[in-house]
């Protein structure tokens, strides 16, 4: 067995299979959602513009699309492309709006239905003449037209959304800073759905430029382009490469305009930049590093405190907790015991573990945990807090993924911080607390879990309690909550770190001479 | 597996509680409720947002157009001083004052206008400096000809072959009619001037003396003359006339 005395425990994601299928299902999940809900983002908001800008516009939004009326619909935007084919290659007089009426139409087609014939469009050869449609010094609205049926094909599965290859450093070049505001938006969104697609088009895109004039979309102060820019930018940095999110931190005005926004702007825009937030923090030591000096912490906890809205609070609360994990110059620096912000701090995330949203009670838990994992100061403010019947609560009721979170939390204000090898020390007044306020039991339910790293955080806390509580109470209490019989369970189990751990604790504080001094 | 002694408890192989920062990647499955809380939520904002614009398509439409543009050759009817505004800056802040095609960014104009334009950009060329410019912003390479920055573009920047900067303007009938016998294999982008000005089209790759001679011509400070010099060949309008004070503005 490795030498895994006093080296750090890495807290590796799960590795029990059955944990790792739930959380691969629930990723698979939330791409198709996402993309369910990119369509339906533009279904509603395009559906809309055509059923008010023409009388002539029925918007469609039936459930059920018919076999008979999708063909129609496919039919309908062969020709559409046609049409478009042939106005392209007009050059006679009204030859503009000849072409800004067959995007038009084409772009209707692909706004309307459950299931915009992306297909057919592009196995008709739009993308080439839409590319045409974008050249330089083309009239806004045709931009706008063409823009527009891209981000709709752009919105498709996978392939389609590569099909917009050919287009997309014209794209770029239209959000550049003399383009009208819509049409910039207009490329902006559209670019937004390929960046989300994946990272090799993330990839490209970034090598064709178009991170620099994404960024300088955020800087005017309002404004529908700057949400729009701050989501489009958010999906074209969220890696796995970090360089695009170090990358973007360099730019002049960027770190100005983010926290400009955050401080003063209406929460829609704040989400979008905040979300651009996390990513730079979870991906970039260097933005991070730059970040966590500006005042930016004191806007987030802040926007925490005072936001009710789950969409803001989310992106909002993992950036802190991303800042917090990821520079130890925040606990040490900024989060100092002591200071306003860390009392703010510790007061936000209570408001969030009150709250009834899973997500917010889960990384508020997982950001508390790491603020104990700082000094004792820290951890004894934690202790002192209106925290503490919450997170006891939290562990005996809560859902196993935010019980695990708050055991962190429980654990790691029992601890005091490391120092060189051996055993850390106990701090005997939280522990013997938490051990009175019945937690004991919660921490045996996690040995009982089918989860490894759970497991270990129950053994764990067992080993504190057996070592640490006076007068070999330790023992009686463990036993009392049926943990020697959870113990015996790894007695061989596949986990060899787990069935050593188990069996260490049972040989050293049940061995045979015990229970014979009663 | 080892029998602990009591008293010896240094030794142990326990791994003990011990507090670390504890930090999940952007895409770890620690983050994936939280990120379909976003995509669901998200429906719901788009509804709301739907209304909103309802509203504001009808305040749109009930107004009468209320601002012109003044410049001349545009004729643009705007809604709004913020939609002039807009369109000003779109229109008329970007575009060459050569040949009046429009960029999206400042850079990019001034990129057309030393590569279409300017003879002593042709001259440097001609000797051999690298002058052509990478068009994405920061990359800073230069390039001999214009070939090679498009292969430079392909290679490093992943630009489509199809992509091309500077396309020639549409041609008059007669000019069509004498390409179809040296019929070139353009790419699929065409740089189209708007409708209601001229375009004066500068061939830079073919005839570049006859392009640095009407190149020449056309730097005159007199800003009322029309340029229709050309050697052998017909422009079908000369250049629109654009006010004094306009064109200061864009020439930097």
């Amino acid at each position: 067995m490795a030498d895994e005395t006093t080296a750090t425990p890495r807290r590796d994601p799960i590795k029990n299979p059955v944990g790792n299928a739930a959380a691969q299902r629930r990723r698979q999940n939330a791409v198709s959602v996402g993309k369910e809900r990119r369509e339906a983002l533009f279904r509603t908001k395009r559906l809309c513009r055509v059923g008010v800008s023409s009388e002539m516009d029925v918007p469609v939004d039936s459930d059920m699309m018919i076999e008979e009326e999708q063909s129609i619909l496919e039919a309908q935007t062969s020709s559409a492309v046609e049409e478009l084919k042939t106005a392209i290659a007009f050059q006679g007089k009204g030859a503009v709006q000849k072409k800004v009426n067959a995007l038009r139409e084409l772009r209707r087609l692909l706004s309307r239905s459950e299931f915009p014939p992306i297909e057919t469009a592009i196995a008709s050869g739009a993308i080439p003449l839409l590319a045409q449609c974008l050249s330089f010094g083309s009239q806004d609205e045709q931009l706008l037209e063409a823009a527009w049926c891209l981000t709709n094909i752009a919105a498709g599965k996978p392939e389609e959304t590569r099909a917009l290859l050919p287009a997309l450093p014209l794209l770029i070049a239209h959000i550049g800073e003399k383009s009208s505001m819509m049409v910039a938006e207009q490329c902006a969104w559209a670019l937004g759905n390929v960046a989300g697609e994946g990272e090799d088009l993330r990839h490209i895109l970034i090598s064709q430029g178009a991170l620099l004039p994404l960024a300088k979309m955020m800087f005017p102060n309002k404004g529908s382009t700057v949400r729009t820019a701050g989501w489009a930018l958010s999906n074209l940095i969220k890696g796995p490469d970090p360089k695009a999110a170090t990358e973007l931190i360099k730019i002049d005005g960027v770190v100005e305009a983010i926290l400009r926004h955050l401080r003063k702007s209406d929460e829609e825009i704040a989400t979008e930049i905040a979300w651009v937030v996390v990513y730079l923090s979870a991906l970039s030591s260097v933005a991070t590093s730059v970040l966590v000096k500006t005042d930016l912490l004191q806007l987030l906890v802040e926007r925490l405190t005072t936001s009710n809205s789950l969409q803001l609070l989310i992106p909002v609360l993992r950036s802190l907790g991303n800042l917090i994990a990821g520079d130890t110059y925040t606990t040490n620096t900024v989060l100092v015991p002591g200071h306003e912000i860390t009392d703010n701090i510790i007061l936000a995330l209570i408001k969030c573990l009150k709250s009834e949203h899973r997500v917010l009670k889960k990384e508020a838990a997982w950001v508390l945990s790491n603020i104990a994992a700082g000094s004792v100061g820290h951890k004894q403010l934690i202790y002192k807090s209106e925290a503490m019947p919450l997170l006891i609560q939290l562990l005996m009721t809560a859902p196993f993924d935010i019980k695990k979170e708050v055991a962190y939390v429980v654990g790691n204000l029992c601890v005091a911080p490391a120092e060189g090898s051996g055993r850390s020390s106990l701090i005997f007044d939280h522990l013997v607390s938490f051990v009175r306020s019945g937690c004991l039991r919660g921490f045996v339910d996690l040995v009982r879990s089918a989860d490894i790293e759970a497991a270990r955080l129950g053994l764990q806390f067992m080993e504190l309690v057996l070592r640490g509580l006076p007068n070999g109470e330790g023992p009686k209490l463990v036993e009392k909550e049926d943990g020697i019989d959870a113990m015996e369970r790894f007695q061989f189990h596949e986990n060899e770190d787990l069935r050593n751990m188990a069996n260490q604790l049972v040989d050293k504080y049940f061995g045979a001479d015990y229970g014979l001094d009663e | 597996m080892m029998m602990i002694d009591n008293n010896l408890q240094t030794l142990s192989e326990f791994q003990y509680w011990f507090p670390v920062l504890r930090r999940f990647g952007p895409d770890d499955p620690f983050f994936a409720s939280g990120n379909i809380e976003r995509e669901l939520l998200a429906k719901q904002v788009a509804l709301d947002l739907t209304e909103e614009e309802k509203q504001q398509l009808r305040n749109l439409d009930d107004a009468d157009s209320e601002v012109s543009c003044p410049i001349v050759g545009c004729g643009a009817n705007l809604r709004s001083l913020v939609e002039f505004e807009d369109h000003y800056n779109a229109r008329h802040t970007a575009s060459c004052s050569v040949c009046s095609r429009v960029y999206p960014t400042s850079r990019l104009l001034g990129i057309h206008v030393s590569e279409a334009h300017d003879s002593f950009f042709q001259a440097k060329v001609a000797r051999g400096y690298a002058m052509y410019e990478c068009l994405v912003e920061g990359c800073g390479m230069k390039l001999k000809s214009y070939k090679s920055r498009h292969q430079h573009l392909m290679d490093k920047h992943n630009f489509p072959s199809s992509f091309d900067f500077f396309k020639k303007a549409q041609p008059s009938k007669k000019e069509r009619s004498k390409k179809n016998q040296r019929k070139q294999h353009h790419a699929t982008f065409t740089t189209e001037n708007e409708e209601g000005s001229g375009a004066s089209a500068m061939q830079v790759e073919e005839e570049t003396l006859n392009g640095l001679v009407s190149a020449v011509s056309k730097l005159t400070t007199s800003d009322s003359t029309p340029s229709a010099v050309s050697f052998g060949r017909r422009h079908t309008r000369g250049l629109t006339f654009v006010p004094r004070a306009v064109q200061r503005e864009t020439k930097k």
